[in-house]
């Protein structure tokens, strides 16, 4: 059995989201598991999600259609990496299903999303990370000596420039 | 969400190197002439100029020439797809647990009551 690994947060790209909610971590757990119950939360309102499937295994299928309230539609897919039943579940758009890479997004971001569940008594605490890619590794090897995050620098300008 | 701009891939891109996050930084501190920019780095000016104008296409500056003199101006209404681009990701994750936490109680709620 291999530990699990460390996550490198970059608060500059990554997202934490740690949260509780009264409900035990069974309903927690079917919820974000469950094509039925997961279309009802997914996509904030009014988006809809149209279309879904879910395929909770590693390499199997997240596919969502997201539906904006002009009725144009957008496809996602990527595909779970890790399933460990109610405590960690891990997904990418990085990987399409049977983990072949997915093409380059437009915008140059894939994300991955890890779930974990922690039993408090009948409450469940839940942390939500979102990992983005780094915009460092989209560029050659001449920035070898990159010293600090370029959120150091927008930073840096929003400050000396306000918004 | 459907996805950002291309501009947006173009300015990290244009932060992501040394050379020209030490310009821009200095460009915030009010515009130069591309000579005072060239001066602090240790480089051909041709290899300058490129960064330059990876700097320029990406939006981040612009320059105005006066005479024979080339002024650099960090444009700051650039760095907007930036702030764009995270926020929007922290609103779509902070809505969609919001929906989450609201739905898994009226869950709870209504399976109790079955």
């Amino acid at each position: 059995m291999h530990e699990p690994f460390v996550l490198d947060i970059n608060p500059e790209l990554d997202l934490v989201l740690d949260r509780v909610v009264p409900v035990p971590l069974d309903y927690v757990w079917m919820a974000w598991t469950t094509a039925d119950h997961l279309k009802k939360f997914f996509v904030p309102r009014p988006w809809e999600i149209a279309d879904i499937e879910l395929d909770v295994r590693p390499g199997g299928i997240f596919r969502t259609t997201m539906r904006s309230p002009e009725g144009q539609e957008f496809p996602n897919a990527g595909c779970y990496l890790e399933v460990l039943p109610k405590r960690r579940l891990t997904w990418t758009s990085g990987l399409q299903a049977g983990f072949r890479p997915s093409p380059p997004d437009p915008a140059g971001f894939h994300f991955t999303a890890i779930l974990s569940l922690y039993p408090q008594g009948e409450s469940t605490r839940y942390q939500a990370i979102a990992l983005h890619t780094r915009p460092e590794d989209r560029v050659a090897h001449e920035d070898m000596g990159f010293e600090h995050g370029w959120g150091t620098v927008v930073d840096q300008m929003v400050e000396l420039y306000g918004k | 969400m459907p996805n950002q701009s291309a501009s947006l891939d173009s300015l990290l891109k244009a932060l992501a190197d040394p050379t020209r996050r030490a310009v821009v930084e200095r460009l915030a501190l009010g515009p130069a002439a591309m000579s005072e920019l060239a001066r602090p780095f240790d480089m051909a000016l041709p290899s300058f100029l490129q960064h330059l104008k990876v700097l320029e296409a990406s939006g981040l500056v612009d320059s105005q020439k006066t005479g024979r003199v080339r002024t650099y101006r960090l444009k700051t209404e650039a760095l907007a797809p930036v702030e764009t681009w995270l926020s929007r990701q922290r609103r779509l994750w902070e809505t969609r647990l919001d929906q989450f936490d609201a739905y898994i109680v009226n869950l709870k709620g209504i399976q109790k009551d079955a």
